[in-house]
């Protein structure tokens, strides 16, 4: 059985939870503040995901750039990938919040979103 | 000059105006006016696009621009009025504000002011670095507007100073644009930020994060072309032998954050040192009666959530004050004691429950907070993990206040 310290990141409460797991599955948590812990934790473990957030440039408008977002946690080990998808992609004006701007990034299933409003 | 009369006006429209002004409007105050300085609401959440933001009040991870927009488009439906690249001059402590705007100067007599003016980056001059005073050394804010915002392209080799949330987050976002942070040095003991952001921020990427070491010089000329970090001692000093250069072209500094009040200073509200920001209580009223603060001005929060919470409490205080002008009046002082570096509010009336913010001095684990009347304990919250960076919240409910008006103590205890 393996154990180890895990700083939660649900929330920003950042609990600093004691796990235990074995080669499957995750066995026990303690020290964490609330349920969400569990399926993090969890992750973490077997299967880390991170959301990415970062910028792509407009073809127009006002501002020069439009925030966006992975709109699902990706693989972590896929981070810097989405990034360099991402280098090559120009966001058509006019953009909202939740437009599509990459379906299905990297085939992961997962599409890249807007997260803010240009015109 | 022209005269304006509105019920409530909310200065800033940043995350704690733009729940201060909804609030109000809320509330039933009929005329709200939201000012801000800048060409868009939303503040600093704007250039904040990663996520995080609502998970307390929400209940899901948003980015800035998303939660931001939520409170936008209430705002605009339910008819705030809103004047943008406004600046307000003066305020006076009979509720007059002097503003100048594309419309020229106007005169606004407000029912009541919530005051949401957020807080400053210190920078280089306020910690007082050695060294030459070349282009590459910014506060870590700035960047972050210069790349969010503006598509500048900052930095090819960084060093981050300090600790900080915002810090933190700069180093993931220069790291995911292809710049190399070398590392984040921190002069205190232990890290500044949250312990969320020192995991995905710097863990994640390999990002080495010095503890008790800061930067002793500055070297370059035109440009930034390294630095010289060393390790502190306890007592404040350097470590002799321990001073390492570190090539660079960018210092970037995330040293603290300084609520600004230069227009609660103008109006005669009474600061406290300890926050920087008004002395304020349980309504989220100053010293002047009739004008609220909430936000980062308040005090500097590490979660936006709270700030928005506050924030909308002093906006129905306005709404309240300047319908009636009655508001229950503070009789009971909240005083920090044995651990804990500030309380806000710092008087309540008693008569509500109240929800506390509070920081401790230093790291602890498996405390207590403990809000005491002399000896006698009227509130106690186990504490997990105890750090500086972590502002805590914690609701005493109005019968614990219940017969006396003496002050209250708030301590780390076991």
């Amino acid at each position: 059985m393996n154990k180890g310290e895990i700083v939660c990141t649900v929330c920003p409460t950042s609990c600093l939870v004691h796990a235990k797991w074995d080669e499957e599955k995750l066995i026990s948590i303690d020290r964490a503040q609330c349920k969400l812990a569990w399926e993090y934790i969890s992750d973490e473990i077997f299967d880390p995901k991170r959301v990415v957030t970062t910028t792509v440039p407009t073809d127009a408008g006002r501002n020069p750039l439009v925030s966006v977002k992975t709109a699902d946690p990706v693989p972590k080990d896929l981070v810097l990938d989405v990034m360099d998808v991402l280098a090559g992609v120009t966001a058509k004006v006019p953009v909202n919040a939740g437009d599509v701007v990459v379906a299905n990034v990297l085939g992961t299933g997962i599409s890249v979103v807007a997260t803010s409003n240009s015109d | 000059m022209r005269t304006e009369q509105v019920d409530v006006a909310v200065v800033g429209g940043g995350p704690a105006g733009l729940a201060a002004a909804l609030s109000a409007k809320e509330s039933g105050a009929q005329h709200v006016l939201l000012i801000e300085r800048g060409d868009t609401l939303g503040g600093i959440l704007n250039q904040c696009i990663h996520d995080g933001f609502g998970t307390k009040l929400m209940g899901e991870a948003l980015t800035g621009p998303e939660y931001a927009r939520i409170f936008i488009d209430r705002l605009t439906d339910i008819g705030v009025s809103i004047k943008l690249d406004t600046m307000v001059l003066d305020i006076s402590p009979e509720r007059e504000l002097v503003i100048c705007s594309h419309d020229g100067l106007i005169r606004v007599k407000a029912g009541a002011i919530v005051l949401c003016t957020g807080c400053r980056e210190r920078t280089r001059g306020a910690i007082r670095i050695p060294g030459t005073r070349p282009a590459g050394v910014f506060t870590a804010g700035v960047v972050q507007e210069y790349m969010n915002i503006r598509n500048l392209s900052v930095a090819r080799k960084a060093v981050i100073l300090g600790s900080g949330d915002i810090g933190l987050i700069m180093a993931r976002r220069l790291t995911l644009e292809g710049v190399k942070v070398e590392c984040v040095a921190e002069i205190l003991p232990y890290p500044s930020g949250l312990a969320r952001n020192i995991v995905q921020c710097l863990e994640d990427f390999g990002i080495p994060l010095h503890l008790s070491t800061t930067v002793v010089d500055i070297h370059g000329n035109d440009r930034v072309e390294g630095v010289t970090l060393a390790q502190i001692g306890p007592r404040g000093g350097v470590v002799r032998g321990t001073k390492s250069y570190v090539e660079c072209d960018t210092l970037l500094l995330s040293v603290g954050l300084i609520p600004e009040n230069e227009l609660a200073k103008k109006a005669g509200i009474e600061l406290s040192p300890v926050t920087a920001g008004p002395i304020v209580d349980d309504q989220f009223q100053t010293s002047i009666p009739g004008i609220f603060c909430g936000g980062n001005a308040l005090q500097v929060h590490d979660l936006v959530d709270y700030a928005s919470m506050e924030s909308e409490k002093a906006g129905r205080s306005a709404s309240t004050f300047a319908d009636d002008g009655r508001l229950p009046s503070p009789i009971i002082k909240v005083l920090p004691g044995q651990g804990i570096r500030y309380v806000v509010p710092q008087e309540v009336s008693g008569n509500e429950s109240v929800d506390f913010s509070m920081r401790v001095k230093s790291p602890e684990t498996d405390r207590y907070i403990v809000f005491k009347r002399g000896e006698q304990v009227i509130r106690r919250m186990r504490q997990i993990e105890l750090a500086p960076a972590a502002m805590i919240r914690m609701r005493v409910r109005s019968d614990r206040f219940q017969g006396s008006s003496d002050p209250l103590t708030v301590e780390v205890a076991d």
